[in-house]
């Protein structure tokens, strides 16, 4: 029976900086990740950091931008804390020894992002997501904090509505063991694999969010989706808003620079939901080439294409066998990012005793309805941050006279028997293939109630089907397959929930598009979307947004 | 088209301890297959037994490095038909220089542990306030690349020899530090990186820099520290002893006069006790001769290339 | 036409495996390729001098190569570690006019110069391309067809692949063609490609010795009465430190270890006096 005082389930950027405050704190931290902390999905995170750093920048334009970005979704008073606390947060982590990119005149360089008035985003050459991990990690190092790397926690073990601690596999030799905490933070990322098509790696299926449910907290905004405008097109694999921040254009096939006619002052950096559905209506209307429009980089030349933005130079050579330097690339729009998630405050605290959650994983919300570029890696180091300094304060002040129930182990171990003893039955692969095919074409950029429902009579099929999946791989150690099972039951509880909030907003705010009610109606829909367990299905409530400062407007880009 | 993967698997059969087998997959392949593509389609297909890591798919979290035909590559990003085509097989197999904990997924305890030994987080001198200028991160760069994909050290020969050798990656990350201008104990750093098993022991057999995925060369990094401890005075050691035996004797005679650097290299007493094998050596007329070594023509531009590069160094 | 060279033979090949310097001097001539000599050429400092100071180490290697291009010629070279550092040396030149610059910037003080025009090979890559197979499968008197040879490729010859280039290091094939065409079998084995150990002599002579017992034991597993080396620096681990690697592994090995370019002399009636192999510490007795 181990105990600390504070378990951090997922080990990304979020996580670690959390851990990191929490060990600042003086007290026993533990990070629990299904994979070693610096594979997480925060390593490819490429673009940038956004803060406000010179003079002629200012925390209302940050917050301005960012609440407009959000469609007027965002809680004002969060996207405060988030812009306010930018500068801070990029000081402690060059001090922690990052290497920002900096320019001619020796400061930190900063470049323009989708949605952003003002070129507010730091970077590490196209490799900002990488160079932040493997800062935190090294840091993690520093302070000896506990890291238990590929161990997949199946529960969030809860008593009278106050967390106890987690239950998680340990992959290499399969046993299951109890981690008893204090607090419990999720930090467990996106659920981009939902859809067929995403930028996101094989393991951002959701485990967390579906964890919090089954810990009773709420999930908020699901229907927001961010579909990345340039993904490529067999793999999905992102192409970063940088590229266009370097002055890359869009095209489609008869040459022409088609976002003049949707977006004609920001052009390629207006808002990524607004770039995504222009793409889309091309492709869909028939000028897009092979089921793409192309980014052109060519006039960039290969200096500065080498200089900023290499990564995506050998992306595109070795995933997509175009060199930018010499053809445009072809990109098309790709599940990306969640706006929502797990519903909290701004200190990242959910409405369970003992349960925090920052970072992706989170919805606080600063993005609202639409996530502008670079807002998400600051998110998850001043929310990171922020959540262990709370969950912190909560195990100093909190007494710790709750106990670890008797039972929870046995009860999970004999569900896992269940399935290991199960003889016949479905692969967990085939399943989930169906599922991504599902949200892809029912679920996507243009939706209608008519698709929507369908799309949600399919995901229940397959969550009935999921409960007599069948294993062929029986063993202990290494099952991936397991593995696969589990994350299938968190991604089709997630895609039920996406698919029943998407139905029930019936308005078109930021990334989520209805055909049938194409028009923002702030009149009745300026409210969050809040999905809770309720018996064997959902209950979607509603919740104000917090407007401090800025009226819903007009958003033109 | 229709092509046979031959899999290394291993069941494992205790803690620790594994018995491989190969096992042969059919698979239709297309051009713009790779190696991971491969693997996902056997494992949700035919075989959902076989155990490898796998993430990102776009080559930045180093999760699925595998060995391809013998040499270390990472699955995602490297392409199937045209490594079919050019070896005439495809064999996959977990990494060298590893344990294996089942099939493709090996034990990266060591591997860790290794990066952990070279104190891998910037320690800053206190109050010192150094501004970064784009070329001392240029210095840094290559570095900085890594993905901890664990492919440099699966290839290394030195590794092979000697498990305890700090190893590229290592090596790599310790020079992200040491070259790093805010870092306060380059020296202390180098001293302990000229220790045994330190980079002093690589055999420079560039496997490293040959098979790294992201274009970090640790061979590059290692020739850094070595030369940085050399300048920071960190030499009482072999290799550096024999590095400035070289400098030297190429100072002095423009060649490599082995006599003088083996007794500059070993000292006297070293040298002294190589004399059963120098013995041998003399007989087969493989003994230098401690003559007086004659200096190659126009020596004197040699002594003008070594002061000129000493003063470059100082503007 | 004749083949002519700018004769780089490297420090080793001039004391310690002089064999190889004379036999290619003699075999040379009986090929009919002009090695130019190169009197006033320096240590390419083996790597040792980039471990010392870079610049240093490219100063020194350009002042090679500029004495190259006054005669005209491009470099030929009997030792892989020299060809090696001075290949990537070129390379990184070639590469980076800003580097280059201030490579002559220190050169200029020695009133020298280097352009950037000269190549630097090895004897294995100019018998296979430059002088061509065909061409020396007729100059053979002697085939070498009592012999099995393991054809070892050291670590300089092969990498890295993007300064040298001329074989695909997972797969190497000039070795065992010349040695066919020279009348011998070839054995195949995985250690071909894989490192002898030296550079971990001084620092660490037990992992050295326990590389140079593996790679011969392999050879001599897959069937090789001999192994083949164009690396003067291989030659000494594998023939030298045979003693030490028998004892290292705890068995008899006996496996003479010859120079690519005694190889060539051999086939082509040369005596093993002329070939200096009884400067070898393993007797070569079957020859």
């Amino acid at each position: 029976m181990v105990r600390h005082d504070v378990v951090i389930i997922g080990g990304g950027i979020a996580g670690m900086r959390a851990a990191i405050e929490v060990s600042n704190a003086g007290l026993d931290c533990a990070i629990v990740s299904k994979v070693h902390p610096v594979r997480s999905h925060s390593v490819a995170a490429q673009g940038g950091i956004n803060a406000v750093l010179k003079a002629d920048d200012s925390f209302d334009a940050h917050a301005f931008d960012t609440v407009k970005g959000s469609d007027y979704l965002a809680d004002q008073d969060a996207v405060d804390v988030l812009c306010r606390e930018g500068p801070e947060c990029i000081e402690e982590l060059e001090e922690m020894g990052a290497v920002f990119s900096r320019d001619e005149r020796g400061r930190i360089a900063q470049r323009p992002f989708g949605g952003a008035g003002y070129a507010r985003a730091c970077y590490l050459a196209d490799r900002t997501g990488h160079g932040l991990i493997h800062v935190l990690y090294e840091q993690i190092l520093k302070r000896d904090i506990c890291v238990y790397d590929e161990w997949h926690v199946l529960e969030i073990t809860v008593k009278n509505n106050s967390v106890r601690g987690v239950v998680a596999l340990e992959l290499a030799t399969g046993r299951l063991h109890r981690l008893i905490a204090k607090a419990v933070m999720l930090a467990t990322g996106g659920y981009g694999r939902v859809f067929s098509s995403t930028t996101n790696a094989i393991s951002s299926t959701g485990d967390g969010m579906a964890l919090a449910l089954s810990a009773g907290a709420p999930l908020m905004d699901m229907e927001f989706v961010q579909f990345h405008p340039t993904t490529l097109k067999r793999t999905g694999i992102l192409i970063t808003e940088g590229a266009r921040g370097e002055g890359g254009y869009l095209v489609n096939a008869s040459g022409e620079r088609f976002m003049k006619r949707y977006a004609p002052e920001k052009m390629e950096l207006a808002s990524r939901d607004v770039v995504a559905r222009a793409e889309q209506k091309e492709i869909d209307e028939g000028r897009g080439v092979n089921g793409c429009v192309l980014l052109d980089l060519r006039h960039l030349g290969e200096r500065k294409i080498n200089e900023a933005l290499p990564q995506i130079r050998e992306l595109s050579i070795k995933f997509a066998g175009v060199d930018p330097v010499r053809e445009p690339i072809p990109v098309r729009p790709g599940a990306h990012y969640s706006m929502g998630g797990i519903m909290t405050d701004v200190f990242g605290k959910t409405p369970v005793e003992g349960l925090w959650s920052a970072g992706e994983s989170a919805c606080v919300s600063v993005h609202g309805a639409n996530r502008l570029g670079g807002n998400s890696l600051l998110e998850t180091i001043v929310f990171g941050k922020k959540a262990g300094k709370e969950a912190a304060r909560f195990c100093v002040e909190e007494p710790d006279t709750r106990d670890f129930p008797e039972d929870a182990l046995k009860e999970c171990a004999s569900g896992v028997a269940a399935l290991f003893n199960r003889q016949k039955g479905e692969s967990a692969y085939r399943i989930m293939e169906e599922a991504g095919l599902v949200m892809s074409e029912h679920c996507g950029i243009f939706r209608k109630e008519e698709t929507l429902s369908v799309g949600l009579k399919k995901i229940r099929e397959l969550k009935e089907r999921h409960k007599g999946i069948c294993l062929t791989d029986k063993g202990d150690v290494f099952n991936t397959e397991f593995q696969t099972a589990l994350e299938l039951g968190c991604m089709l509880e997630l895609s039920e929930v996406i698919l029943l909030s998407a139905i029930s907003r019936q308005e078109s705010r930021g990334s989520h598009f209805r055909l049938d009610y194409p028009e923002r109606d702030d009149g009745r829909w300026l409210k969050h979307t809040i999905a809770r367990r309720h018996g064997k299905g959902y209950a979607i409530e509603y919740k104000d947004v917090n407007i401090t400062r800025w009226k819903p407007g007009e958003r033109k880009y | 088209m229709r092509i046979k993967i031959k899999i290394k698997r291993c069941d494992p059969i205790k803690e620790g301890a594994c018995a491989p087998f190969w096992q042969v997959y059919d698979v239709l392949a297309t051009e713009d297959m790779t190696i991971l593509d491969a693997l996902m389609k056997l494992v949700s297909e035919d075989d959902p037994t076989i155990a490898f890591r796998k993430s990102c798919r776009s080559a930045i979290c180093g999760s699925c490095a595998v060995s391809l035909n013998g040499f270390p590559k990472l699955a995602c990003s490297t392409l199937m038909l045209p490594e079919y085509r050019k070896a005439g097989k495809i064999e996959l197999a977990p990494l060298s220089n590893y344990p294996v904990i089942k099939d493709l997924v090996v034990d990266f305890d060591r591997f860790w542990k290794k990066m952990e030994g070279v104190t891998p987080y910037l320690t800053p001198s206190s109050g010192s306030v150094v501004t970064v200028t784009g070329e001392d991160e240029a210095a840094i760069d290559r570095s900085q690349k890594c993905v901890m994909c664990g492919s440099c050290n699966a290839v290394c020969d030195s590794e092979e020899a000697d498990s305890s050798f700090v190893g590229p990656s290592a090596s790599a990350k310790a020079w992200r530090f040491a070259g790093d201008v805010r870092e306060g104990y380059k020296t202390k750093r180098l001293e302990k990186l000229s220790n045994s098993h330190g980079v002093w022991d690589c055999v420079r057999c560039v496997h490293c820099t040959e098979y790294c995925p992201k274009d970090v060369s640790p061979l590059e990094a290692i020739e850094r520290l070595r030369s940085e401890a050399v300048k920071e005075g960190v030499t009482d050691n072999h290799g550096a002893k024999h590095v400035l035996a070289m400098a030297e004797s190429v100072k002095r005679v423009g060649r490599l006069d082995e006599a003088a650097m083996t007794f500059k290299t070993l000292g006297f007493l070293r040298s002294f006790g190589m004399i059963p094998f120098g013995i041998k050596m003399e007989l087969h007329g493989k003994m230098p001769h401690p003559i007086i070594f004659p200096a190659i023509d126009n020596i004197e531009e040699v002594r003008t290339i070594f002061e000129a590069t000493k003063k470059k160094k100082k503007d | 036409m004749t083949l002519r060279y700018a004769y780089y033979p490297g420090c080793a090949s001039q004391a310690i495996t002089k064999e190889s310097n004379d036999t290619t001097r003699k075999a040379a001539a009986l090929l009919g390729i002009e090695l130019c000599d190169m009197p006033a050429a320096n240590c390419c400092g083996a790597g040792l001098l980039k471990d010392y100071d870079y610049m240093l180490h490219l100063s020194l290697n350009a002042r090679i190569f500029s004495q190259a291009e006054k005669m005209g010629l491009d470099i030929l070279t009997i030792c892989s570690t020299c060809l090696m550092i001075m290949r990537t040396a070129n390379d990184d030149m070639k590469r980076d006019a800003g580097l280059l610059e201030k490579v002559n910037r220190i050169l200029f003080e020695a009133g020298l110069e280097y352009k950037g025009t000269i190549e630097v090979k090895q004897l294995l890559w100019v018998l296979k391309k430059d002088y061509g197979l065909e061409r020396l499968k007729k100059k053979v008197t002697r085939p070498l067809d009592w012999l099995k040879a393991a054809p070892f490729y050291g670590c300089h010859s092969l990498r890295p692949s993007s300064a040298l280039g001329f074989d695909d290091p997972e797969n190497p094939s000039s070795l065992e063609d010349v040695l066919r065409s020279l009348g011998a079998a070839v054995v195949e084995y995985g250690g071909r490609t894989k490192c002898c150990g030296f550079q971990a002599d001084l620092v660490n002579l037990d992992s050295a010795v326990a590389l140079t017992a593996d790679r011969l034991l392999d050879a001599k597993n897959n069937g090789a009465d001999c192994v083949v080396t164009p690396c003067p620096f291989c030659h000494i681990n594998l023939d030298n430190y045979q003693a030490m690697a028998e004892k290292k592994a705890g068995t008899k090995i006996s496996l003479p270890v010859f120079h690519l370019s005694q190889m060539v002399g051999l086939s082509m009636g040369m005596t093993p006096v002329e070939l200096g192999l009884h400067r070898h510490l393993v007797t070569p007795k079957n020859v």
